[in-house]
């Protein structure tokens, strides 16, 4: 009895003490990501991802690295086949997740980059998709904290471009801060919830 | 004793998990080492990225046959299947994707604008908002290489090629009148909103086996797959008044737009060197409607339009002129269906129909006539690799038309025909790797109004020099039916036909581009007749022949200055022809051996306004003068053309703008027409035939109103 008692605690502890590989292998791709190697970060959310099968989330950081990714590379071509891979991790995670506003937004932000490298050819282009992938997500949750955040931000891009005061968004923004305090924890580990850390950068638009 | 074995024995069992070590090097072809590749076995987390001398090792608990991929962006995935035991020192060779966007491009001959093609010269905002084109996306098209500018008519004027050697589809499927109906020197536009479409491919020679019955060239029109919202679209301009809508539900999304032209309020405060009856006059309107299936896309577009006009026609044998008037009905539709088939198949349907009605009074004689035209249409292409694609498919086109003229002179006159066709066509397209690439194709065409048979090869090859510049080449034969006009009067003919030899050299450098293209062209069978114009007592053959060639340069830089687009096309064209009823060989009067323009856009953002202008120039076109011996050895004077236009947005929805043509009033006059009969001193008289107006001026409003409030009409104007 006592050996069964030591034997069943020390396989207990294990399992506790072990991360799912899941969990370990997404915490091992978020900091290659913050270790200033994108490329290994995607290469492992890709293959959680594909270990996974029906988990949208991997895919979304992959394509997330990659956007994030061409704001600092001047390589037209790599920009464009970084998109390019970006877009197809984002229609894969979009089959495991279909009416997701999370998705939506990463998709606004995959064409706001696109308009970011080339404006003259793609903001004509892409601007009214850029809109109508926010206000999607808005329609399907109208207190998410990043959509309110980026969408004010994107507008505030429009509004200089057209001579406006960017200020007029400034509530937006205050709405958007409200949103992340209110923002209860997912039980879905590694559910989005960043942005709270840019507010500061766009509210400079509100001096 | 028992108890400590029993710990060990379970301690052994969670550490060692039979752990097996996959290594190798993962290199390109050429044995260079690729760092940052993606390597892991199927269906586990055990994995690792290549370090910068291409190699890795990761461990895997996993036993027996596996899966081991290994990717990498622009390359084509590799996979492994191999015993895990075995997947130790691995030589990795990654094929290059010919996919990626450094490939080279099978280009030659072919102009993209408006889609996200790499070759694409044109942006859809380029195409609306060059000077003088008016709104009109043939207008644009003009300030490329390779057309021969011809105001007086406004249609594409391709490599000495005449207006009728360029055909126009629409989403693959023949538009069969894609310009108003018009007369002698009065210029046609298309009869299509540019709103309606985001891709556009104008080929000026050497074009795919897809398409036919076009001696020069092909614009192939593509339109939108999916509106980005729903919105309300108005137009006021000083000659008109348009509005359109969109609306999206579900998997459906249904367009339509408006538009009704009356030119006479212009012409009444603009003079006119033409004297107007009833002045230009239309109304149209268009519907597209698309449905996503879970496999594919279902388009259908209708448009039906109306146009009249009556005027007198300066002549120099009729001392009052003669008057000309036109009703015109014109009923489009076409509905395509493009979709997926599963195991790499891919299928394009579809089906066109155009009624088109003419009623015109020349005179005392009125002509009415109709014509009904089909053309349906299936392909399609398989792919095997990304480096061996095969299309094939097959065509029908149906074609009657009818026309009764009634004239005091020779009473009633009743001409009728049907020219139908079948063709098959098939292309394989080849990638050897990324810098060599090859298209082959071959179309065979039955007609059974000429009954004839004729099969023609098509071929292009490009080869990519270094990473910023290609080399291509390609060849092909072109058949195409004798015109409505002959074909009225006598259908024993044989189709005419052409072949292309393009030369092309492509630079592309972060926002310029050099484009240069060389060609040479022969033309066989063309129609001769013995009279001045087809008449029903001519006598017609296919003795006619003649040749073109040229080079076309094209440059565009998008990056030297700041807010400044511009680009310039220069085109040297030499072409004789002996056809209708020339005496020989000669230069038709619609060629120009030298053709340049240069376009530029400026954005002034302080002033929320883009400046367009476009510098057109074309030397002198040749002309008959029956005083000379020789036939049409002379010259005009060259042509010189600066329209500037200036779009100024109010708000983001609401656009202000303004254009004129021909700003600095140059003269230009585009032909001669000589007396039929000599003067007292035997000398025939003569007078120039020039532009209805030196200049003409557009002032319009556009209102867009949607729910987000921030898009426009900038890139319909």
């Amino acid at each position: 009895m006592r050996t069964f008692i030591i034997v069943f605690t020390i396989i207990v502890s294990t399992t506790l003490q072990a991360q799912s590989p899941y969990e370990k292998g997404m915490n091992k791709a978020f900091e290659l990501w913050g270790s200033q190697k994108p490329d290994e970060a995607i290469n492992l959310f890709e293959r959680i991802g594909r270990a996974e099968k029906d988990n949208w989330l991997p895919f979304y950081y992959a394509a997330q690295v990659h956007i994030i990714t061409t704001f600092n590379i001047k390589d037209a071509n790599e920009i464009e086949s970084r998109l390019k891979k970006a877009q197809g991790f984002l229609n894969e995670s979009r089959t495991f997740s279909k009416e997701n506003a999370e998705i939506l937004i990463m998709e606004a932000m995959l064409n706001t980059a696109y308009v970011v490298y080339n404006p003259s050819v793609n903001g004509p282009l892409l601007s009214a998709k850029v809109e109508e992938l926010y206000r999607k997500a808005k329609v399907l949750e109208p207190e998410n904290p990043r959509a309110t955040l980026y969408h004010a931000e994107w507008k505030m891009g429009g509004a200089k471009f057209w001579g406006k005061d960017p200020k007029d968004f400034c509530p937006e923004v205050e709405k958007a801060i409200l949103y992340f305090e209110k923002a209860k924890s997912n039980d879905i580990p590694f559910y989005p919830s960043w942005g709270k850390d840019q507010v500061a950068r766009i509210q400079q638009n509100c001096k | 004793m028992k108890f400590t074995l029993t710990l060990v024995f379970i301690l052994f069992l969670f550490s060692v998990k039979a752990q097996t070590t996959i290594s190798g090097n993962v290199s390109d072809s050429s044995g260079n080492p690729i760092p940052g590749a993606n390597i892991y076995l199927e269906g586990t987390y055990d994995g690792a990225s290549s370090d910068e001398n291409g190699n890795f090792t990761f461990t895997s608990s996993e036993t027996g046959q596996q899966i081991l991929t290994i990717s990498f962006l622009s390359f084509e995935t590799f996979t492994l299947v191999e015993d895990v035991s075995k997947m130790i020192n691995l030589k990795i060779k990654l094929k290059e994707d010919v996919n990626s966007l450094d490939s080279v491009i099978l280009n030659a001959g072919t102009f993209a604008a408006g889609d996200n093609s790499k070759a694409a010269v044109l942006t859809p905002l380029d195409i609306v908002t060059t000077a003088g084109a008016a709104g009109d996306f043939i207008g644009a098209l003009q300030t490329l290489p390779g057309t021969s500018n011809n105001e007086e008519d406004g249609r594409l004027f391709v490599r000495g090629g005449d207006a009728n050697e360029t055909n126009i589809y629409i989403d693959g499927l023949r538009v069969f009148q894609p310009f108003a109906a018009t007369t002698n020197n009065i210029p046609t536009r298309g009869r299509f909103s540019s709103f309606l479409f985001q891709g556009t491919n104008f080929s000026t020679g050497g074009y795919s086996s897809e398409y036919g019955d076009a001696l020069s060239s092909v614009l192939l029109l593509n339109t939108i797959d999916e509106p980005d919202q729903e919105k309300t679209e108005l137009q006021f301009i000083n000659v008109g008044l348009g509005g359109g809508n969109t609306q999206k539900w579900g998997k459906n999304s249904l367009s339509i737009n408006g538009f009704y032209l009356n030119l006479a309020p212009y012409q009444e405060i603009i003079s006119q060197r033409i004297e107007w009856i009833k002045p230009y006059e239309s109304l149209s309107g268009e519907a597209v409607y698309r449905h996503k299936f879970n496999n594919g896309l279902l388009k259908v577009y209708g448009g039906l339009s109306y146009a009249s006009f009556d005027l007198i026609q300066d002549d120099i044998n009729t001392p009052n002129g003669f008057n000309f008037g036109l009703k015109n009905r014109n009923l489009y539709m076409n509905s395509t269906y493009n979709g997926t088939l599963g195991n790499d198949w891919k299928i394009a349907t579809g089906l066109s129909f155009a009624n088109d009605y003419n009623d015109i009074g020349f005179e005392d004689t009125d002509v009415k006539d109709v014509e009904n035209s089909f053309h349906l249409k299936l392909k399609l292409r398989k792919r095997f690799s990304n480096r061996f694609k095969l299309s094939f498919g097959m065509e029908q086109f149906l074609n009657s038309f009818s026309e009764d003229a009634t004239s005091p002179d020779f009473g009633e006159f009743n001409s009728k025909f049907e020219n139908n066709s079948t063709a098959v066509f098939t292309e394989a397209n080849i990638f050897f790797s990324k810098k060599l690439a090859m298209q082959l194709g071959v179309r065979g065409v039955h007609n059974t109004l000429l009954n004839n048979t004729k099969v023609s090869p098509r071929a292009s090859l490009a080869y990519k020099t270094s990473s910023k510049s290609q080399i291509s080449l390609a060849y092909g034969d072109f058949y195409q039916a004798p015109q409505q006009n002959i074909l009225k009067f006598d259908t024993d003919l044989e189709p005419e036909k052409s072949s292309h030899y393009i030369f092309n050299y492509l630079y592309q450098n972060n926002g310029r581009q050099l484009r240069a293209e060389g060609y040479y062209k022969t033309y066989k069978s063309l129609v001769k007749f013995d009279t001045e114009i087809p008449e029903f007592d001519s006598n017609f053959t296919n003795l006619g022949d003649g040749y073109a060639a040229g080079v076309d340069i094209f440059w565009r830089d998008n990056k030297s200055i700041k807010n400044l687009e511009y680009w310039a096309s220069y085109s040297y064209l030499n072409t004789e022809r002996d056809y209708r009823n020339y005496p020989n060989r000669a230069t038709p009067n619609f060629a120009t051996e030298h053709s340049l323009s240069l376009v530029t856009k400026y954005w002034i953002s302080d002033w929320k306004s883009l400046l367009s202008t476009t510098y057109n120039f074309g030397s002198g076109r040749p002309y008959n003068d029956p005083n000379e011996s020789v036939f049409q050895n002379k010259k005009t004077k060259t042509f010189n053309s600066v329209n500037f236009s200036w779009a100024y947005l109010i708000s983001q929805q609401k656009i202000l703008y303004f254009s004129v043509s021909n700003v600095l009033g140059f003269d230009n006059v585009f032909n001669y027409q000589y007396s039929n009969t000599p003067e007292m001193n035997g000398n025939f008289a003569r007078q120039p035939v020039r532009p209805n107006a030196d200049r003409f001026f557009i002032l319009g409003f556009f209102w867009t109103i949607s729910d987000d409030k921030n898009d426009n009409q900038l890139d319909n104007l």
